[in-house]
C-alpha cells in the first residue's frame, strides 16, 4: 500500500463521528488553553491525558489510542492558534510561542485593525499547519525505512542527542536543565526492572513496583505548579481588550502578508523538526527574519502585519514539525511532545519507525485529524474570535480551584491511589519552586519518559557487544549522533564565555 | 542564591543516595553483562557532579539577589492545605461531598464575592463530574461516605 491509500485509511478513521467530536473538543479546548494566559499547552495537554483516557476507556485499545492522540494534539496545535487572540487584544500572549506576536499585533488593535490582524494570524496559522502536513506525509515513510535500520546502539545516541538538544536550549543554566534531565532518568529507574526482573529504589514499598506514574508527575508539574504560580502572584489584571472591527483584511495587507507566510511556513516547519527547538524559538527567528528582510524595518514594532503573520505561521508549522520526529523516530524534541509520547505509551502504543507499520490506524488517523482540526480552528477562529476573547474574562477564582480540582479527579480516576494524589501535591509544590528558580521542566519529564528506553538500548547493544563500550563510538551513525550532541552541549557554554547572547527557549 | 545552594545540597544527596542505593543491587542479571546496576549508578555520578557545579555557579553569582516581590502566601497555603485534606478524605467521605467542600472554601479563599454563585459552582462541578464518570462513563470513584451505603 502507498503512502496514499494509508491516508485515505487515515480519514476514513479521523472522519467516523467519535473521532470528529474528539478533534472537535480537542481544538477548542486548545484554543481556550492559548487564550487563557494562565495555562499553557503542556499543562493543558497534561492535564488532558487522565481526562481522556477515563473517556476512551470503552473503546478496542487501538481505537482508543487514536481517539486519545487525535484529541491531545488537537490541544497541542489548537493553543497554537488560541495565544496569539490575547497577545492582539490585550498585549499579554496567552503562551510563550505568541510573545513576539505582541509586538506588532497590539499596535494593530490600538489603530483598530484588530480584526485584520486576528485573521490573518489564522490563516498564517492554517497554511503553516498545512504545509507541515503535507511535508510530514512526505516525510513520514522514507524517514521511518532509515530509523528501521537503527540498532539499539544508534538508539541510545539518539536518545541522548533529543535529551541534550532540549537541555541545551531549556532555561537560563545548562547545568539545571541538564540536572533536572539527570533526576528525570533516575526516577524513571525506580520500580522493577525490565530486563532484569529486580526491584530497584522500591524500599519494598508496593506502590513503587511499577515504577512512578508519568502522569502523576506531569500533571503536578506542569498544571499544579502553574496553578500555584497564579495564587502566589497574583496580578492585577487590567488593560482594555480592544475592539474588534471589520474582520476581513484588506487587499494590501493580504498582499503583505503572504510573503511572510510562506516563509514561516517553511523555517517553522524546519525549526520544528530539529529537537530542542520548539514553537517559541520559531516565532522568534521569523519576526527576526521578517525585520532584516523588509524593505521598511522600521515599521516593525509599530504595527507592520508581516510582524504578525509571520510569527504566527512559524509557531503554528513547529508545533506540526515537531510531531514528525516523535512519530517517526519515537524521539520528542519539547516537553508537549513528550507528553504525548507519555500518552501514548499509556495505551501501549510505541512511537517510533514501526508505529506506521503496526498502528496505522494510529498514525495517519491523526495525520488526517490534523488536516480536520486546523481546518476546524480556521472557521472557529475566524467568526468565533469574539467569543474566545470572551474566555480571557473567566474569573480566576473559579478557574484555579477548578484546575486543581480536574488535575486530582483525572490522575485519582486513572490511579486509583492516594498516595499518587500525595505525589500529584508534592510535584505541584516542587514544580512551583522549581521554575520560579529557572530550573527547566521539561527536560525532566522528557528523561522520565525517555530513561527506561534509554537504559534498555543501551543494555541491549552491550549485550550484543559482550560488554564492550567502544560499540558506541566505532559504529559510524552512533558515533556522529554523539558528536553532535557533544557539540550541542558545548556550544551554547563557549559562545556565553565569548560574550554572546544565546537564544533560549522558554517554552522547553 | 540561597535557592540554588541549598538545591545543590540536596541534588547531591539524591545523587549520593542513589549511588549507593545501586551497589546494593545484583551487578548482573541472567543472559547479560551488563545488570541493572550501572545505569542509575552512572547518573548518580552525573548527578553528583552536575550538583557541585550547580554550588559552584551559586557561589560565585552569589550577590545578586533579585528584589524582593510579593507572594500571597496566606491563599496559596489555605488553597495547599485544603488541597491536602482533600486528597486524604477523598476515599473516606467519598469524592461529592469532598469536592464540594474543597471548590467552595478555594474559591472563598482566591476572593471573599459572591458566595452563592461559588455555592453552586462547586456543587454543580461534583455532581455533575460524578454522574458523568460513574453514570455515563461506568467508571469507579467512590462517591459517598463508607458508612452511607
Amino acid at each position: 500500500m502507498g503512502t496514499f491509500d494509508y491516508l485515505l485509511q487515515g480519514f476514513e478513521t479521523a472522519l467516523t463521528w467519535y473521532n470528529l467530536l474528539f478533534a472537535f473538543v480537542g481544538v477548542l479546548i486548545g484554543t481556550a488553553v492559548g487564550v487563557l494566559p494562565g495555562i499553557g499547552p503542556m499543562s493543558g495537554v497534561a492535564l488532558l491525558i487522565p481526562v481522556t483516557a477515563s473517556i476512551t476507556g470503552g473503546l478496542p485499545p487501538e481505537q482508543a489510542a487514536t481517539s486519545a492522540i487525535i484529541l491531545l494534539a488537537g490541544v497541542y496545535y489548537g493553543a497554537m492558534y488560541g495565544g496569539s487572540t490575547t497577545s492582539i487584544l490585550l498585549n499579554t500572549p496567552g503562551e510563550s510561542s505568541s510573545v513576539v506576536t505582541t509586538l506588532d499585533g497590539y499596535q494593530m488593535a490600538k489603530k483598530g485593525r484588530a480584526g485584520s490582524a486576528l485573521s490573518i494570524s489564522a490563516i498564517g496559522s492554517f497554511v503553516g499547519g498545512i504545509v507541515t502536513l503535507i511535508a510530514m506525509i512526505a516525510l513520514a515513510q522514507p524517514l521511518s525505512t532509515i530509523a528501521i535500520k537503527f540498532g539499539p546502539a544508534e538508539y541510545f545516541s539518539l536518545m541522548l542527542l533529543g535529551l541534550a538538544a532540549v537541555s541545551g536550549l531549556a532555561g537560563k543554566s545548562v547545568t539545571k536543565a541538564l540536572i533536572m534531565t539527570v533526576c528525570g532518568l533516575l526516577i524513571g529507574t525506580i520500580g522493577i526492572d525490565n530486563v532484569s526482573g529486580i526491584a530497584r529504589f522500591t524500599f519494598d514499598v508496593p506502590w513503587l513496583y511499577q515504577g512512578v506514574e508519568f502522569l502523576t508527575i506531569a500533571v503536578g508539574l506542569f498544571a499544579l505548579g502553574e496553578v500555584f504560580k497564579t495564587i502566589l502572584e497574583k496580578e492585577e489584571d487590567d488593560g482594555e481588550i480592544a475592539k474588534i472591527s471589520n474582520l476581513i483584511p484588506s487587499k494590501e495587507e493580504f498582499k503583505e502578508s503572504a510573503g511572510p507566510i510562506a516563509r514561516g511556513s517553511l523555517l517553522g516547519f524546519f525549526v520544528g523538526i530539529l529537537p530542542g527547538a520548539g514553537a517559541t524559538l520559531a516565532s522568534f527567528f521569523s519576526y527576526l527574519m521578517e525585520k532584516r528582510i523588509s524593505k521598511k524595518p522600521e515599521k516593525f514594532g509599530t504595527g507592520a502585519i508581516a510582524g504578525v503573520a509571520g510569527p504566527e505561521t512559524a509557531n503554528n508549522a513547529a508545533s506540526g514539525g515537531a510531531m514528525i520526529p516523535l512519530l517517526t523516530l519515537g524521539i520528542p524534541g519539547s516537553g508537549t511532545t513528550a507528553i504525548l509520547m507519555g500518552a501514548l505509551m499509556m495505551y501501549n502504543v510505541q512511537p517510533g519507525p514501526l508505529l506506521f507499520e503496526d498502528h496505522p490506524q494510529v498514525a495517519w488517523g491523526l495525520i488526517a485529524s490534523m488536516f480536520i482540526g486546523n481546518l476546524m480552528l480556521l472557521i472557529l477562529n475566524l467568526p468565533l474570535v469574539k467569543v474566545f476573547a470572551k474566555i480571557i474574562e473567566t474569573p480566576k477564582k473559579y478557574l484555579i480551584p477548578i484546575i486543581i480540582a480536574i488535575s486530582i479527579f483525572g490522575v485519582y480516576a486513572v490511579q486509583v491511589s492516594t498516595y499518587d494524589l500525595l505525589l500529584l501535591l508534592g510535584c505541584g509544590v516542587l514544580g512551583y519552586f522549581l521554575s520560579k528558580n529557572d530550573y527547566p521542566i521539561a527536560p525532566l519529564v522528557l528523561g522520565l519518559v525517555l530513561g527506561p528506553m534509554i537504559e534498555n538500548n543501551m543494555r541491549r547493544a552491550l549485550t550484543i557487544s559482550d560488554g564492550d563500550y567502544s560499540l558506541f563510538f566505532t559504529r559510524p551513525l552512533s558515533l556522529t549522533f554523539l558528536i553532535v550532541t557533544a557539540l550541542w552541549l558545548l556550544i551554547p557554554v563557549l559562545l556565553k564565555k565569548r560574550g554572546k547572547d544565546v537564544v533560549i527557549n522558554i517554552e522547553g | 542564591m540561597k535557592f540554588d545552594r541549598f538545591a545543590a545540597v540536596a541534588f547531591l544527596a539524591v545523587g549520593v543516595l542513589f549511588m549507593i542505593g545501586s551497589r546494593n543491587l545484583s551487578s548482573s542479571s541472567y543472559g547479560s553483562s551488563v545488570g541493572p546496576d550501572i545505569f542509575p549508578f552512572v547518573l548518580g555520578l552525573v548527578l553528583a557532579a552536575l550538583s557541585i557545579r550547580l554550588f559552584y555557579e551559586a557561589y560565585r553569582s552569589k550577590r545578586q539577589e533579585s528584589s524582593k516581590e510579593k507572594l500571597e502566601y496566606k491563599p496559596f497555603i489555605i488553597i495547599l492545605l485544603s488541597t491536602l485534606i482533600y486528597i486524604l478524605t477523598l476515599e473516606t467521605f467519598g469524592y461529592v461531598i469532598t469536592t464540594f467542600l474543597f471548590l467552595f472554601v478555594c474559591f472563598q479563599t482566591m476572593e471573599r464575592s459572591k458566595w452563592v454563585t461559588s455555592l453552586i459552582i462547586s456543587a454543580g462541578f461534583s455532581g455533575i463530574v460524578y454522574f458523568l464518570f460513574v453514570n455515563v462513563l461506568k467508571g469507579t470513584l467512590p462517591g459517598w461516605p463508607i458508612w452511607f451505603s
